[in-house]
């Protein structure tokens, strides 16, 4: 049976959240924590996998204590397993050093033929972990997915390439990254939500992933944040004037001017 | 007193908000206008969530909630499609809950999970045209024959009467005793002698099919009794007390929808160089409108908890009843004030609303029923002279 791997973050609601204007941090208060929304995308593309293959389907996510919220609602989803690795110790890795607590959890769980990751996190939206994952844990990394079929121990992936599908038969393991509109993510069903909060979650630790303190944390994380600032974008309301002709030249010269038309 | 939601609750909210967005949205205004039912694989995909089975234990295939989420069901699907909340709390709330509650064992293993998953929709029918508020005069009569009772009469206003399958059935086996003498059957829409009279052409909930029902001659054995045949009448009312949480539930969906709507526009329309909610008269409408919602959900949970705890709410129950639907009436009218000319045409869901909401004060006993129900509760309190 296919093993296969998806990592999910906690994130705080971007849409809802205030912004401290001064630090430009997030207000807690202000918002909810959910599951990164590329996450699910990601786990509902392990699930129709399962469903279609069959699979033992374990979700991970790396954070506080209280991340286990959102392995609850990969139980509901339908996650087979739930894995949360936290540590007081991992408090403020950088992207670089999540990556290497999560391959290293990764490792510990056993053989597995794929990992999925969602492309980024609305939080940081970095998007680093899942391409750099794919090279902590030495297997090729697919995106843009349309189609996917296992096909022995190989994948047969029809992918999105700038205006052209591409078809590609790769080897497992492999990891792929989940982007928004990749798939419709499937509603819970009442009884599984009900249940879901009496699931286990299996906790992994620093001693359990092993290496030295020093490489993780903010202590281990080469990134160093200088200054968060906030954008904002108001919409603007033009009204165009005269003939079909010179709307449709009015409308190219404002895209070209603002670096949306380059040619 | 914690009055939050649990995070069971909450992701119940948030899973039922997305289902109806991205389900039933499409089809609530569809079903309105032509007046026809949920297609059959909206139904099935609703039984595969347990909408069907909402407080069903999980193992006649129900999600076995408890009530203050089968309230947060309701009304999530309500402020969507309000006809598709009535259907499915009456078959939760007036055919399963009485099932199981007063059910054999053997009566649950037959008809529970059937309705549980939705394969099968229920009903549960007391109105007759000369019996509505005064349920205890139904004229519906249940004669028994050896090992079996016979069927004879018919039923007003039964809501899922044209798409139900099975139907909980009030009749007089003895009309001598009145209330006492009333019997609820549990009857099934392949027997024969029973017809769908007519469907209701409604001024709202115009997507579940409220139909007549007759019966003649209709062979009923004894096991389809529910309960002892001397209880119709008391499991009727108790029946009521769990349908009104559902309701009020219903109105409180309904009100939210056009408050957020009212809402909404009042911010973005704009007249005289400014949005209209800016207007003392359009936000203290507002404000009346807010409170009063999150009243009725108050109460509302109130009387759920209750009956979740095995403690006695059926004065509750009508109180969140009476109060829901009054507000979600006053609060469907606020909207549509708000909305000026825009609200009073069908482009907009808003008169959908105001027309759904009426009902609300009407069926699972009238306003002035609950009235009747608390006053009474009231004059035991304290008529002691
Ligand atoms: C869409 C819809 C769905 C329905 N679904 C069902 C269903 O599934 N099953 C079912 O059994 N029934 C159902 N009903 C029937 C509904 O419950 C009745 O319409 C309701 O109980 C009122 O009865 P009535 O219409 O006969 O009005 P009446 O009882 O005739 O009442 C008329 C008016 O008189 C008032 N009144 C009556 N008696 C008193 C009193 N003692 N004191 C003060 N005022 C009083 C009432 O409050 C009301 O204002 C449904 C009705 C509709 C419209």
């Amino acid at each position: 049976m296919l093993s296969i791997i998806v990592c999910i973050k906690q994130v705080p609601d971007t849409q809802k959240a205030v912004f401290d204007p001064k630090t430009g941090a997030i207000d807690r208060k202000s918002t909810d924590n959910i599951m990164n929304p590329d996450d699910l995308h990601a786990l509902e593309m392990a699930l129709s996998i399962r469903d279609r293959y069959g699979a033992r389907v374990t979700a991970i996510t790396m954070g506080p204590p209280q991340a286990d919220d959102v392995l609850s609602e990969a139980y509901a989803l339908g996650a087979d397993e739930c894995v949360l690795v936290s540590d007081p110790r991992f408090a403020g890795s950088d992207s670089l050093i999540t990556t290497r607590v999560l391959s290293r959890a990764i490792l510990r769980l056993g053989a597995f033929d794929l990992v999925i990751t969602g492309c980024e996190a609305i939080d940081g939206n970095t998007a680093h972990v899942g391409y750099q994952l794919s090279e902590f844990l030495s297997m090729p990394l697919i995106t843009q997915i349309h189609e996917f079929m296992i096909d022995g121990n190989h994948a047969i992936i029809e992918r999105l390439y700038g205006h052209e599908y591409q078809k590609i038969r790769v080897s497992l393991p492999l990891l792929l990254s989940m982007g928004k509109n990749s798939n419709r993510v499937r509603i819970p069903r009442l009884v599984d939500i009900k249940e879901c909060g009496e699931k286990p979650i299996s906790l992994m630790t620093l001693n359990d992933i092993g290496g030295e303190p020093g490489e993780y944390g903010a202590a281990g994380s080469p990134t160093v944040v200088i200054k968060t600032e906030i954008f904002s974008h108001t919409r603007g309301r033009a009204v165009l004037e005269g003939g079909i002709e010179e709307k449709v030249d009015a409308i190219v010269h404002m895209l070209k001017k603002q670096n949306i038309l380059r040619f | 007193m914690d009055l939050s939601l649990s995070k069971s609750q909450l992701m119940i909210r948030k899973n039922m908000r997305k289902f109806a967005s991205e389900v039933l949205d499409e089809w609530a205004g569809v079903l309105d206008r032509d007046s026809t039912p949920l297609p059959a694989d909206v139904v099935r995909e609703m039984g595969r969530l347990n909408i069907w089975g909402i407080q069903a234990p999980a193992e006649i295939g129900g999600a076995g909630l408890d009530t203050v989420s089968y309230s947060i069901v309701i009304e999530e699907i309500s402020r969507v499609s309000a006809a598709v909340g009535l259907g499915v709390t009456v078959h939760n709330s007036v055919c399963l809950a009485p099932l199981l509650a007063f059910g054999t064992p053997e009566q649950i293993a037959r008809y529970g999970p059937d309705l549980a998953t939705g394969k099968k929709i229920g009903g549960f029918t007391v109105t007759e045209p000369q019996a509505g508020s005064d349920a205890s005069s139904i004229q519906t009569r249940a004669v028994p024959d050896g090992d079996h009772y016979v069927l004879n009469g018919q039923k007003a206003f039964v809501t899922n009467g044209g798409v139900g399958d099975l139907f909980l059935v009030a009749a007089s086996v003895d009309p001598a005793k009145k209330s006492k003498g009333i019997a609820i059957f549990i009857v099934e829409k392949s027997m024969e002698g029973f017809e769908v009279g007519k469907i209701e052409d409604m001024m709202g909930m115009r997507g579940n099919m409220v139909s007549e029902l007759f019966f003649s001659n209709v062979i009923i054995p004894r096991e389809n009794v529910l309960g002892r045949p001397e209880d119709g009448f008391r499991i009727s009312m108790k029946t009521l007390d769990i349908g009104r949480i559902g309701i009020a539930s219903q109105a409180l969906g309904i009100g939210t929808a056009a408050y957020e709507a009212a809402a909404t526009y009042a911010m973005e329309r704009k007249q005289f160089d400014r949005p209209i909610g800016t207007f003392q008269a359009v936000s203290f409408m507002l404000a009346d409108m807010k409170t009063h919602l999150d009243a009725s959900r108050l109460l509302i949970y109130r009387a759920a908890d209750l009956k979740d705890r095995g403690m006695p709410y059926s004065t509750e129950s009508a109180m969140c009843k009476l109060y829901a639907s009054s507000t979600a009436m006053q609060v469907c009218m606020q909207a549509l004030q708000i909305f000026g000319g825009y609200g009073y045409v069908k482009d907009l869901p808003v008169e959908r609303f105001f027309r759904d909401a009426k009902i609300t004060e009407i069926y699972e006993g009238t306003s002035e029923v609950m009235k009747i129900i608390i006053g009474n509760d009231i004059i035991r309190e304290f008529n002691r002279f």
